[in-house]
């Protein structure tokens, strides 16, 4: 125990192992798909039509919404270049369909259908279509596991989507609340406050919904305040979710990895171009 | 072997009999049921179980194979499922011998301790290792109570190939 603690040694181990146990694994999922099968079958004509108007109506509203952001994403890139701004990363995603949670009094861990062989590394973040769930940190060759934002210490830095406010969103450990850290008790929060990634860690994607606050207890005399969320993305409601394939290392990376002299380094498309132009 | 509860001789035991028990907790276990406090640890239940009836086939060994195996499934510390499964199987061996003779009902709370072990260890490890508690999983009690609920059942599923008559009268005169 203390060797894997400590020098997470026994990876080898433990994917051999997993390789024995995937078969049964999926064996015993089985009886549930079955169920879920059946009674998905089993459902009426009614339920049906009513759930293809929703879909209608969604789609309607996100097909515009898409064709706004066409735009939108066009002249931002446009005005981008026009101010020599950095570009932003482009990323892939990749559908992954979460297999089981393993019990585990301690932590909130889910089982992903993807795993090394389908590209997916250590750090990338798995999505749904709400919001963030968490983060690959283990991985084998056709699954891995991702552990959520409720997990002790896991921390996502964030912003405020109503006014830019940056901070750090951190797991409590399963059954607690997530905390929102390191801001002065004069802060411009409200509960009901919409949080979302900053992407200044380079590992996940700005933009996406974490967490909404839902209390705030603010003492003077500490000058400090404990900010409470919940996490926006339900997490035991759907199968389907999508893992963003985000370099982790974009931005980290040094300028001359590589580099036959003659050769400059290339100043790709959306890698951090400053460090690159100091060196020439 | 004599049942204690009937005063019986059972029949002797068929190994593949408890290699193929072992084997059906162990798929028990691997059920998606979620990430519940509640849901028993099945295989726990069938190790204590031979380890107490059987201890010359089933022994430490074998518990701390079957824990690495849980370890991988419930991605713990690589270890900690095995360190526990064979600190039940040595407690369990020898105790043995003074359970055996409790009728069913105090065996399952004389196991209770034992369930709760296994239960609460991983949250000792993690304080040990980490530093801090998490209260939350004292909630594990539950499972270490349903586990030694369904001790009686165990026993009557698991004893019941050795508790088969060995000439079955069709026509018993009365």
């Amino acid at each position: 125990m203390l060797v894997d603690f400590r020098f997470k040694a026994l990876d080898p181990i433990r994917s051999n192992i997993n390789w024995l146990l995937r078969p049964l694994e999926h064996v015993m999922m089985l009886p549930r798909n079955a169920f879920e099968a059946t009674s998905e079958y089993f459902t009426t004509r009614g339920t049906l039509d009513k759930e293809n108007q929703e879909m209608r109506v969604r789609q309607a509203e996100l097909s515009l919404l898409a064709n706004q952001s066409e735009l939108l994403l066009v002249e931002n890139q446009n005005l981008r270049q026009l101010m020599d701004l950095q570009n932003h990363v482009s990323y892939k995603t990749l559908p992954v369909e979460i297999l089981f949670n393993p019990p585990n009094p301690i932590s909130q861990r889910i089982v992903i259908n993807r795993g090394s062989n389908d590209g997916i590394m250590i750090g990338n973040p798995i999505a749904n279509d709400s919001g963030i769930l968490g983060q690959v940190v283990r991985i084998y060759d056709h699954s891995a596991e991702v552990s959520l934002l409720e997990d002790r210490n896991f921390a996502v830095p964030v912003q405020v989507a109503r006014n830019g406010l940056r901070a750090a969103v951190f797991g409590a450990g399963r059954g607690n609340p997530l905390e929102l850290r390191y801001l002065p008790v004069a802060s411009d929060l409200e509960v009901g406050d919409i949080l979302i990634t900053s992407g200044i860690d380079g590992v996940y994607p700005p933009g996406f919904a974490v967490a909404a606050i839902s209390r705030i207890e603010r003492s003077a005399d500490k000058n400090s305040s404990n900010v409470f969320c919940v996490p926006i993305a339900p997490v035991n409601r759907y199968r389907q979710a999508l893992a963003l394939l985000y370099d982790p290392q974009w931005d980290a990376k040094p300028p001359t990895i590589n580099t036959a002299p003659g050769i400059t380094p290339s100043n790709t498309p959306g890698r951090r171009q400053t460090r690159a132009r100091g060196m020439q | 072997m004599i049942d204690f509860q009937s005063g019986y001789i059972l029949r002797p035991v068929n190994p593949a009999f408890i290699y193929l028990s072992l084997f059906s907790a162990l798929l028990l276990n691997l059920l998606p049921m979620g990430n519940q406090v509640w849901v028993p640890d099945w295989l726990i239940i069938c190790i204590v179980f031979w380890n107490i009836h059987q201890h010359r086939y089933v022994g430490v060994s074998i518990a701390f194979a079957l824990g690495l195996i849980m370890d991988v499934h419930n991605s713990d510390l690589l270890g900690l499922h095995a360190f526990s499964y064979s600190l039940v199987a040595y407690l369990a061996v020898s105790w043995h011998r003074r359970i055996l003779a409790l009728t069913v009902s105090s065996q399952a709370m004389h196991l209770a301790p034992i369930f709760l072990l296994t239960s609460l260890f991983p949250m000792l490890v993690h304080w040990l290792l980490s530093g801090t508690a998490y209260w939350w999983a004292l909630t594990a009690i539950l499972q270490a109570l349903v586990e030694a609920m369904l001790w009686p059942l165990a026993t009557r599923i698991l004893l019941s190939p050795q508790r088969r008559p060995l000439d079955v009268d069709h026509n018993r005169p009365i």
